[in-house]
């Protein structure tokens, strides 16, 4: 055990092992290009916008972006009539909480 | 067929340099300058910052600041945080 710990070999064998294939996204987004989704982040930011591109670790280019204001005190609450629109913008997939389709969407009184 | 479209977020960002830039952080917080540089990360070097708290101007920043890309969420090409 420990032996193998020292040497150099075995470790780079064992980091082998655990290397599978790669592995791809198992959100196809090429299905929401070119149509206007909702991006929810870490932290509570809301915008919808027209996707434009994205790669591999899921930034995405929106277009015709509009970001959703929150209430300060509750961050549960959205004012939707506080929109600003910001146009293009790139959003970083590390701050990426969901991601859904506005078409067909509807909003429910509830 | 490859599964990357054509308009590369990165790419996009590499536009950018030499231009303004809105950023918005993950909280309220949204930083305006002319973007310097980047990185695999996105850590952002920044220039002549300004920065908002929930819209309003809080601090101006002469020179370069780097912003670690932890705390980024978007990054708004040209864009000044707009009023309405």
């Amino acid at each position: 055990m420990s032996e193998a710990r020292q040497s150099q070999q075995p470790r780079q064998e064992q980091k082998k092992k655990f290397e599978g294939p790669k592995r791809e996204s198992i959100i196809n987004l090429a299905q929401y290009k070119d149509t206007e989704v909702r991006v929810k982040f870490i932290g509570g930011r809301l915008v919808t916008g027209i996707l434009k591109g994205y790669d591999e670790l899921m930034n995405l280019v929106l277009d015709e972006t509009v970001e959703y204001a929150r209430d300060p005190e509750d961050e549960t609450i959205i004012h939707k009539d506080q929109a600003k629109k910001i146009g293009l913008v790139v959003i970083r997939g590390t701050a990426l909480l969901s991601l859904c389709s506005l078409e067909g969407a509807e909003i429910i009184n509830t | 067929m490859s599964s990357v479209s054509e308009i590369l977020p990165l790419e996009v960002i590499d536009k950018t340099i030499g231009q303004e830039v809105t950023i918005l952080l993950k909280d309220y917080r949204e930083f305006f300058g002319t973007l310097v540089g980047f990185d695999d990360y996105v850590n952002v070097v920044i220039e002549n910052a300004v920065e908002y708290l929930e819209d309003q101007e809080i601090k101006r920043f002469q020179g370069k600041m780097l912003l670690t890309g932890n705390n980024i969420a978007m990054l708004i090409p040209g864009g000044k945080p707009a009023s309405n």
